[in-house]
């Protein structure tokens, strides 16, 4: 079940690619936010910061073993790197994946981040042949959440408190659907002849 | 935070540490399929359940995070094992605890965890000062996630397929409760009554 795609990856209106030394910039654009960091597990990053991270995203461009983690740039024609997705092997006995994404909010709304974790799903359960695929979120980052039910995802979890978060309590949702969920939702992609 | 009021008393249980003389008795449920079907680490053959009543003999205390507390759970009448209730102090800084339990089947069904478990979430909240305290249990598993609910827990997670456990697809909940809930559902228990001096 290695995972090795070919690059860049394509959708209607995106290119899904590895992240190169000159994505510092972009990058930073939206790692440097206060509204981007707020549900993340880091508080915003600074140039240097951002200039580390791409540094080792460049490398996150497969996955084989446990741990592995694929992260890419997200690019929408004409604006350059609006964000990016990721996935990662959680188990492989087990082929749990995680699935996660970081938006610009100069470019939320328009479907991006739909289209691109689509893409990654598809990725998951065909080349990588994963069983399920899941996704974590604060509950207070419904732009998140909304997006993991538009993606056929199920709530599998809602833990009240269940830990300390940047302070405060945390309240945290899961979301996850099966392959065979996924197939469903998006009919055969090689149709039989 | 240290713990040393065992037996805990409840009206028709005793809750106390584990003996080495009981090993044959947990040995005779704890091997049963009922029983290892649901059980993490299993303990089929009674070299195994020695190895676990070892174990939780030495469990009789909180005092750092990862620290297990185990109880038998002993009929007072008879004195009779009917199995065991635990709790796993999971997180110190945002005050977790995880209960266990284990009950003979033989035993089930007279509402002996309900009464021991209501002990053990009141020793965990009051005394131990938990602030959530969780439970998994297996999705076929409907004895649990029933006492569970009636214990007034929430279910807070249904993970389907998530692992594979013995050799199946597992299916798992997990309920939990806060602290504030508990202390607000408890009943308030009636004050004995006193001689009348006038």
């Amino acid at each position: 079940m290695a995972l090795f795609p070919d690059y860049p990856i394509e959708t209607a209106r995106l290119r899904l690619r590895p992240f190169t030394r000159g994505d510092v910039d972009a990058v930073f654009a939206y790692r440097s936010l206060e509204a981007v960091a707020l549900y993340l597990f880091d508080p915003p990053l600074s140039r240097e910061e951002c200039a580390l991270a791409v540094q080792q995203r460049t490398t996150q461009v497969s996955i084989e073993d446990e741990g592995d983690r694929l992260i890419l740039a997200v690019e929408a024609a004409g604006l350059g790197v609006v964000g990016e997705v990721s996935l990662i092997l959680r188990s492989k006995d087990a082929r749990q994946g995680e699935l996660g994404w970081i938006f610009h909010p100069a470019h939320q709304g328009v479907g991006y981040a739909s289209e691109a974790a689509t893409a990654l799903l598809d990725l998951a359960f065909e080349g990588g042949e994963m069983h399920r695929v899941y996704a974590r979120c604060d509950a207070l980052n419904m732009a998140s959440w909304r997006l993991m039910e538009r993606l056929g995802m199920r709530r599998e979890a809602h833990f009240r408190e269940h830990a300390l978060f940047k302070g405060r309590w945390d309240e945290e949702f899961i979301y996850a659907i099966l392959d065979r969920e996924w197939t469903e939702r998006r009919g055969p992609v090689h149709p039989i002849e | 935070m240290t713990f040393s009021n065992l037996p805990i008393d409840t009206d028709r249980l005793l809750l106390r540490s584990f003996e080495r003389a009981d090993t044959p008795t947990v040995s005779r449920y704890h091997t049963l399929p009922g029983v290892q079907r649901y059980v993490e680490r299993a303990t089929r053959y009674p070299e195994e359940v020695a190895a676990a009543v070892e174990i939780m003999r030495g469990q009789t205390a909180l005092q750092r995070p990862g620290d297990t507390l185990t109880m038998a759970m002993v009929r007072k009448g008879d004195r009779t094992l009917v199995g065991h209730v635990s709790l796993h102090w999971s997180d110190a800084t945002a005050g977790q605890g995880e209960v266990r339990f284990v009950i003979d089947p033989a035993m089930a069904g007279n509402g002996y965890l309900s009464e021991a478990l209501s002990a053990l979430f009141d020793l965990a909240f009051g005394h131990f000062r938990i602030h959530r305290l969780l439970v998994r249990c297996d999705g076929r598993n409907h004895h649990s996630a029933k006492l569970m609910q009636k214990l007034g827990m929430r279910l807070e997670a249904h993970y389907r397929e998530h692992a594979l456990f013995q050799g199946e697809w597992d299916e798992e909940l997990h309920f939990a409760i806060l602290d504030r809930e508990w202390q607000a559902s408890t009943k308030v228990r009636p004050l004995p009554l006193r001689k009348r001096v006038a």
